[in-house]
């Protein structure tokens, strides 16, 4: 018996989960996902503030994944040109008043150390502070080294939530880790 | 040649004009794509050469109504360049246009506006 997508789909509802990827995510790929969420998000008539930002999340959550997957390849186009792609997992779902999105994917030893510092010292941080925050590492010369503004995207995503960002890193193969991440929006914190 | 770039947009790219000959360049539609800094090297390039010279007046209209954390960067790098060029006879006017219910860009432009000091930044909200 192949892969039981009625068990699956039965999972999926019972866990509220409004919309899964699981699959490669590069570059120009983000399109066709980004309208997937649109689509999803303008069915549900909300507030301009609190769909903006689940969808600010949704985009900064899979441009870390990119950024930081440890499972990249590079592939060749018909046209020659490469483009890196990544894999993970993303699940945007509605639970009540709260938008839940999470990501998943597997990450360096040394990259799972570097993320949970950087999601502990926002955390610790609030709305105000983290505004300030953005505009310090936007001023920086170049922002965090090796970060290519994935700093400013997870406080992209802790100003955007109205929890604080949780995260597990799991055990995954030798010197690697899974790390899953959770951003939560409530309706009521954006009224 | 005057400098001359307008493209289409896309669900990740903004409509973009930029008009060496007008002075004038408009950003509009959302920005999101992961390789923005890339895509928008061509421009990048113009301004660095435009900007340095004796250009007179040049408008920047932004109408963009999402853009995520890697075009902040871009953008912000864009408007403290033209910030420090807008200097004696040259003057770089930037139009912020947004809407009231778009708390997002509004923070933005209210953050982008504290750290500029030579150019004309109008925050216009419809």
């Amino acid at each position: 018996m192949g892969f039981d997508i009625r068990q699956y789909n039965d999972m999926l509802k019972a866990n509220n989960v409004s919309v899964i990827y699981s699959g490669p995510i590069w570059a120009n790929g983000i399109d066709g996902m980004a309208e997937m969420v649109l689509k999803r998000l303008e069915f549900e008539e909300l507030p301009r503030s609190l769909s903006m930002s689940v969808f600010s999340i949704f985009v900064e959550q899979i441009n870390n994944m990119m950024f930081y997957s440890a499972e990249k390849e590079l592939h060749t186009g018909a046209g020659g040109d490469t483009e890196e792609v990544s894999r993970g997992v993303f699940v945007l779902g509605v639970d009540g008043d709260a938008y839940f999105l999470q990501s998943g994917n597997v990450v360096t030893d040394s990259s799972a150390a570097i993320l949970k510092e950087r999601i502990d010292h926002i955390n610790s941080m609030s709305k105000q502070e983290l505004r300030q925050y953005s505009k310090q590492l936007l001023n920086a010369d170049d922002s965090l080294p090796g970060s290519k503004g994935a700093g400013i995207g997870l406080v992209e995503i802790a100003r955007r939530s109205t929890d604080p960002i949780r995260y597990i890193f799991e055990p995954y193969e030798q010197s690697l880790q899974y790390f899953t991440m959770y951003a939560t929006v409530r309706q009521r914190g954006k009224e | 040649m005057a400098f001359f770039v307008e493209r289409e947009r896309t669900s990740s790219t903004p409509y973009t004009l930029v008009d060496e000959s007008k002075g004038y360049m408009r950003l509009e539609g959302k920005c999101f794509h992961e390789r923005v800094a890339f895509l928008f090297r061509d421009v990048n390039e113009f301004l660095a050469e435009y900007l340095a010279g004796d250009f007179g007046l040049f408008v920047f209209d932004c109408a963009i109504d999402y853009f995520n954390s890697s075009t902040t960067k871009l953008l912000h790098n864009m408007l403290m360049q033209m910030d420090k060029y807008s200097v004696g006879g040259n003057k770089v006017v930037i139009n912020w246009l947004t809407t009231h219910d778009n708390d997002i860009m509004i923070e933005c432009g209210e953050d982008f506006k504290e750290d500029i000091h030579n150019l004309e930044f109008n925050l216009v909200i419809k």
